[in-house]
């Protein structure tokens, strides 16, 4: 793969107003990808409501930016609001090792975890993810 | 284009449906190799190197793939897959 997987492998920020799908799709996600590709949950409302925490999911990003770069899933309304909202205050060479994908969290997280897993480059992570998209299940 | 595909049939061990976990695993083999590679099961014929079309297949457990490689190094990665396949757990 290219230069940007030789540090290690891209990671993945899971963001969606409930903690338990943020958490739990980063356990399922880790049970097909393996240990190696590191995940963050960012889900929930800052009191522990549904909702997201504009805070939280800025921390995220930048925790996961890492040296071989993160690709982000959020769910849907505020969760997309808040990462457009982080990346406006993050620095460029922090946003520069970010991809916001636009798929499906839960398909996309999967596709996008194990691709990582193969030492793939945070645009080909972003591609599986993406892929989510029109890949039918049946 | 030059062609040099290679084709093996595997079959899953019985109790191991094509599902998440394995399927993973397969994913992972298939992108260590540069050729293409495709697996049909179920007359549905999916990527090797992508989960969702993997899983698309549904295959279950102790159905046949047919594993095709073309290009750079294909008869070692369809070997290598066809050897994997009834290892999956």
């Amino acid at each position: 793969m290219d230069g940007e997987s030789r540090n290690g492998f891209v990671g993945l920020v899971l963001v969606s107003h409930s903690a338990a799908i943020a958490e739990g799709l980063a356990e399922l996600v880790a049970q097909v990808a393996g240990p190696s590709v590191p995940i963050v949950a960012a889900g929930g409302g800052p009191d522990g409501t549904f909702g997201t925490d504009g805070g939280r999911v800025l921390e995220a990003l930048r925790d996961a930016a890492g040296s071989a770069g993160a690709v982000v899933l959020m769910d849907l309304g505020s969760s997309v609001l808040s990462v457009r909202a982080a990346l406006g205050e993050l620095p460029e060479e922090t946003t520069a090792k970010l991809r916001i994908a636009d798929a499906p969290l839960v398909e996309g997280a999967i596709a996008a975890g194990v691709t990582a897993s193969t030492g793939g480059s945070v645009d080909e992570v972003l591609a599986a993810a993406q892929e989510a998209r029109t890949v039918a299940k049946l | 284009m030059p062609s040099s595909e290679t084709e093996r049939r595997a079959t899953l061990p019985k109790e191991v449906p094509l599902h998440a976990r394995p399927a993973g695993d397969l994913v992972r083999a298939a992108a260590k190799f540069p050729a293409e590679i495709s697996v049909a099961a179920n007359g549905k014929c999916a990527n090797a190197k992508s989960i969702l079309e993997i899983l698309a297949l549904g295959a279950l457990g102790g159905t046949e793939l047919v594993i095709a490689a073309s290009g750079d190094r294909a008869a070692e990665a369809a070997d290598h897959l066809a050897g994997l396949v009834p290892q999956l757990g």
